[in-house]
């Protein structure tokens, strides 16, 4: 994350669970991702960095098994399964999520926590 | 691909007032009307199945080549024109040992000594057939798309060469299915169709008695088609005409992953000629889907890369 002097920047880090939903031949996450080693970065609405080529949450299914496990919308994710994900392709990225051989992903993941920011830039100096 | 242009596998083909292989839209009544001058019960029925099939948001059709690759040729031009991501499987282009003892009798549609050169012919045209889809997937637009389409489908080295690779794609997947079939897993009811047949008891009798002579003395039977569809992921939906007013009017093939394997519409009178049949949105102004779309910047040209729903 890039750092601005004044302007602290706080990140947390979340471990989520999810277990995927199995729906017909199917087995659903719900929850939708964006970026990649191979994307533009510059178009990536929630990261601080704009040339954070990571893998970014961007929507999540209201109720779904992502929902449920507390992932949510602008998390960057760092893992898979133990496997990193900061250095992907987004096709890379997709095949670590949905390997059908696996009922559940461990995600490692980074949220700014916009709380934290602005609190603390609002603390008298 | 410098060495597969160097191999130059096929001549190009011989009639050369007919150069396009799949010609421009043509609306589909009028189309009917034309073909079918007639008023015998057969000409009514295909008649009145090109009226159902304009009713449900289909305006024109497109002729594929009359050859026996009609099939093949009308599935993968609507592959290149429509298909919106490219299937996991086509990353993987090795070749299993199986694949590679079958392969040694492949025949390609040209006269010339072969050289033991097939397995390296065939990886050629499936890296071909990869970087074509790639490239159409990638397109911002159906014009894009289209003059990929232009591209190919000229009667050329390079349409046979993608037709070739399709075929290989459904060697493959028969022998998987039927490695599957062996072990007692489940596998999808057209294999057991495909491999009842006396003329087809294993893969080696499909492709020695049926695959190989696609193209040439041969298209494809029904239960290959299926195969098809299942080697792409794509649900290949074909109106029958002439079993208008049937449930086989409309066939699925396969029709067991409709909810997720991609469309790709073509129509037939026959069951023997294929041609692509074209909806009514895609004739009309392409609309952008209001997903958020990331550009990738490449060199001053920019391309589309959706986001990928889990």
């Amino acid at each position: 994350m890039s750092f601005i002097p004044g302007q602290p920047v706080t990140a947390v880090v979340q471990r989520i669970e999810i277990l995927k939903l199995r729906e017909g031949d199917n087995l659903i996450l719900g929850f939708s991702i964006g970026g990649g080693i191979d994307q533009d970065p510059a178009q990536n609405p929630f990261s601080e960095d704009k040339t954070d080529k990571g893998i970014y949450v961007t929507r999540v299914s209201k109720g779904g098994p992502a929902d449920v496990a507390g992932l949510m919308m602008g998390d960057k994710i760092m893992q898979v399964n133990g496997w990193d994900m900061t250095m992907v392709t987004h096709d890379q990225a997709r095949k670590r999520l949905t390997k059908k051989s696996e009922d559940v992903v461990r995600l490692l993941v980074t949220r700014k926590s916009l709380q934290d920011a602005v609190r603390q830039s609002m603390m008298p100096r | 691909h410098r060495d597969c242009d160097k191999l130059n596998l096929f001549y190009s083909a011989p009639n050369l007032e007919d150069q396009n292989s799949v010609a421009a839209p043509e609306s589909l009544l009028p189309y009917g009307e034309r073909e079918w001058k007639g008023n015998t019960s057969k000409s009514r029925l295909i008649k009145k199945g090109y009226e159902a099939v304009a009713q449900r948001s289909y305006e024109s059709l497109r002729r594929v080549r009359g050859d026996n690759y009609c099939a093949l040729r009308a599935t993968l031009f609507q592959i290149l024109s429509q298909s919106e991501k490219l299937p996991a499987w086509l990353q993987d282009t090795d070749m299993s040992q199986s694949e590679l003892d079958l392969l040694k009798q492949w025949r390609f549609p040209v006269d010339h000594k072969n050289e033991g050169g097939a397995v390296e012919q065939l990886e050629c045209c499936l890296k071909r057939l990869r970087k074509r889809w790639q490239e159409a997937v990638q397109c911002a637009s159906p014009e894009e798309k289209e003059h990929i389409c232009q591209q190919v489908f000229v009667g050329q080295n390079e349409e046979y060469e993608l037709l070739e690779a399709l075929k290989f794609l459904m060697l493959r997947t028969a022998v998987q299915l039927h490695s599957d079939m062996e072990k007692g897993s489940q596998v999808p009811e057209f294999c057991w169709l495909l491999f009842a047949r006396d003329t087809s008891k294993c893969p080696r009798s499909f492709f020695t008695n049926h695959l190989r002579h696609v193209g040439f003395s041969g298209g494809l039977e029904q239960v290959e088609m299926f195969l098809l569809g299942y080697s792409l992921q794509q649900t290949i939906q074909v109106y029958r005409l002439y079993k208008t007013d049937t449930e086989e009017f409309i066939t699925y093939y396969p029709d067991d992953h409709k909810k997720n394997w991609p469309y790709l519409n073509l129509i037939t009178e026959d069951d023997r000629h294929y041609n692509v049949l074209v909806s009514k949105q895609l004739s009309s102004k392409f609309s952008k889907s209001v997903r958020p779309i990331w550009k990738i910047p490449s060199g001053g040209h920019t391309q589309e890369r959706h986001i990928t729903q889990l």
